[in-house]
């Protein structure tokens, strides 16, 4: 947990009504500006929580499609890096933040997928008679 | 309380020997999720959004086996995504129901009833169906209508067959108690174990984040849901986790009591939030921020949790751990928790907001204090 988190005190948790839930920002398609090693590891906490895959390319002009699902950052970027996986590769991958030069979000594999839309989707499809109304998983292309 | 003796003892004895050893922290729960990849895709779950690579990938029985011998809890949960797609879940549970280890297996059961010939019924083995409600609310939830049919098929047959078989229902914003009561006779009906319970969590990587109750309105839920019980319902929780969600007891979270292994690695904290990986079990227990963690922390992404792997470890080192834990145990294994004020609950209107389903008929039991 980063330290720039606001705590809340017991008694506001105690009191919720309904939880807060996650912000998440559009990232498909954003390619951050790694002007500063601030901003190296700001894109790299949010590839760390984005919910699709990335194009890394590296400072030796070699790109990479990954997965990221673990991080760490040490004092410098040499000591920092991200775990990955690549979709042609069995195993996981490490990378040090030191040798990524861009970053390119790709699909968000959650977008539009919301409660609501499935509601929507149901109410319409119920309205035009449909039966055996669902939603099915996506093909694992 | 629907668990058997003699995996309660398992877990007493467990639970002692760690004590008397000075185990400060130790694992009762494994949850080992052999895959992220499933048949249903609903809007609440933080499992299935993964890219096709990583929903294609699994674990194979040995890292399986490694990972239940390296962590030695008592007892082993295979969530998923769908465990019942692994192609070789069959291999995986005899694995560990040799191991001795008590297993829930959670399914959606959508495939239950075609590879149940292929299980062997067994003490260790539970099959622990995902089951959010009546016809309705499940079929809603789970976004695929006749899902409920097909599992409730499966149920009956798994019970028919001789199968340990526990409904496992998850409630959200909108949920009804009234609706939650007649699930809990329908099921019991069909001859189930016992029910196992739990509010959602707000999934980082779930789709929908608007529909998680906060802690208040869990307490009031499950005080409606809970209260008054019938003599025909069983649950297969600890009964002081059950006091502990309708509002009559304070935990904090226990995350290292539900420890949770995946394709990624040891997941750190716990089951439900992703604060990143470690190698071995060992690294996660010593590694771990444990204190960034849990309601006390204040950390917000903790702040609406009161699920099940994080405080029913809790309730159960409550429960073995002291003769008052033990004896309140005892006592909510036996009472049916009458309240008058609960019963008004189930009559209240439901709060404001947006109604799980769309009902066709609301109109609402009114039950009595009179059993």
């Amino acid at each position: 947990m980063t330290a720039e988190v606001q705590r809340y005190s017991r008694e506001q948790i105690e009191a919720l009504e309904l939880a807060p839930g996650t912000e998440h920002e559009e990232l498909e398609g954003w390619v951050p500006e790694l002007a500063t090693e601030d901003d190296l590891k700001t894109a790299l906490e949010k590839a760390f929580d984005f919910r699709g895959d990335l194009t890394i390319t590296l400072k030796s002009g070699e790109k990479i499609e990954a997965y990221i699902f673990n991080r760490s950052t040490g004092a410098t970027l040499a000591e920092s890096w991200v775990q990955y996986f690549a979709p042609n590769a069995a195993d996981k991958r490490k990378l040090s933040y030191a040798e990524i030069a861009r970053l390119e979000f790709g699909k968000d594999r959650a977008a539009g997928k919301h409660w609501e839309d499935w509601v929507h989707a149901y109410n319409e499809k119920k309205a035009a008679g449909e039966k055996n109304i669902g939603l099915h998983p996506d093909a694992l292309e | 309380m629907a668990v058997p003796i003699s995996q309660m003892w398992t877990v007493a004895t467990y639970v002692l020997k760690n004590r008397l050893n000075g185990n400060q922290r130790f694992p009762l729960v494994l949850m080992l999720e052999p895959l992220f990849r499933c048949n249903l895709a609903c809007a609440g779950c933080g499992k299935v959004q993964y890219p096709p690579h990583i929903l294609k990938k699994q674990l194979t029985p040995q890292e399986c086996f490694a990972a239940v011998d390296e962590c030695g809890a008592p007892m082993v949960s295979i969530p998923g995504g769908e465990p019942l797609l692994h192609p070789q879940i069959v291999e995986i549970v005899n694995g560990l129901v040799a191991r001795k280890k008590y297993v829930y297996l959670c399914t959606n059961a959508l495939e239950l009833k075609r590879r149940l010939p292929e299980f062997t019924p067994s003490k260790y083995l539970t099959f622990s169906v995902h089951l959010d409600g009546q016809r309705e609310e499940h079929d809603f939830s789970v976004c695929r209508e006749g899902g409920w049919d097909i599992a409730v098929e499966g149920i009956k047959e798994a019970v028919q067959r001789g199968f340990r078989v526990t409904p496992n229902a998850t409630f959200f914003d909108g949920t009804d108690p009234n609706h939650v009561r007649a699930f809990f006779d329908e099921v019991m009906i069909i001859g189930v174990e016992g029910v196992v319970l739990s509010p959602g969590y707000s999934y980082d990587k779930a789709p929908d984040q608007n529909r998680f109750l906060g802690r208040a309105r869990v307490r009031r839920l499950f005080r409606a849901i809970l209260s008054n019980r019938k003599k025909s319902w069983k649950f297969n929780m600890s009964p002081l986790f059950l006091e502990f969600l309708m509002g009559d007891r304070n935990y904090d979270c226990t995350p290292w009591g539900s420890p949770a292994y995946n394709i990624f690695g040891w997941q750190r904290p716990c089951y439900l939030l992703q604060d990143g990986y470690a190698e071995t079990f060992k690294e996660l227990m010593e590694t771990t921020k444990w204190e960034e963690y849990g309601v006390g922390s204040g950390n917000p992404k903790c702040a609406n949790c009161m699920v099940s792997c994080g405080y029913e470890p809790s309730a159960v080192l409550d429960g073995f751990g002291s003769l008052k834990g033990f004896l309140g145990m005892l006592k909510g294994s036996f009472s049916l928790y009458p309240d008058r004020h609960a019963l008004n609950l189930l009559n209240e209107p439901m709060p404001v907001g947006r109604p799980l389903v769309q009902i066709q008929s609301p109109a609402r039991a009114i039950e009595q204090l009179t059993r």
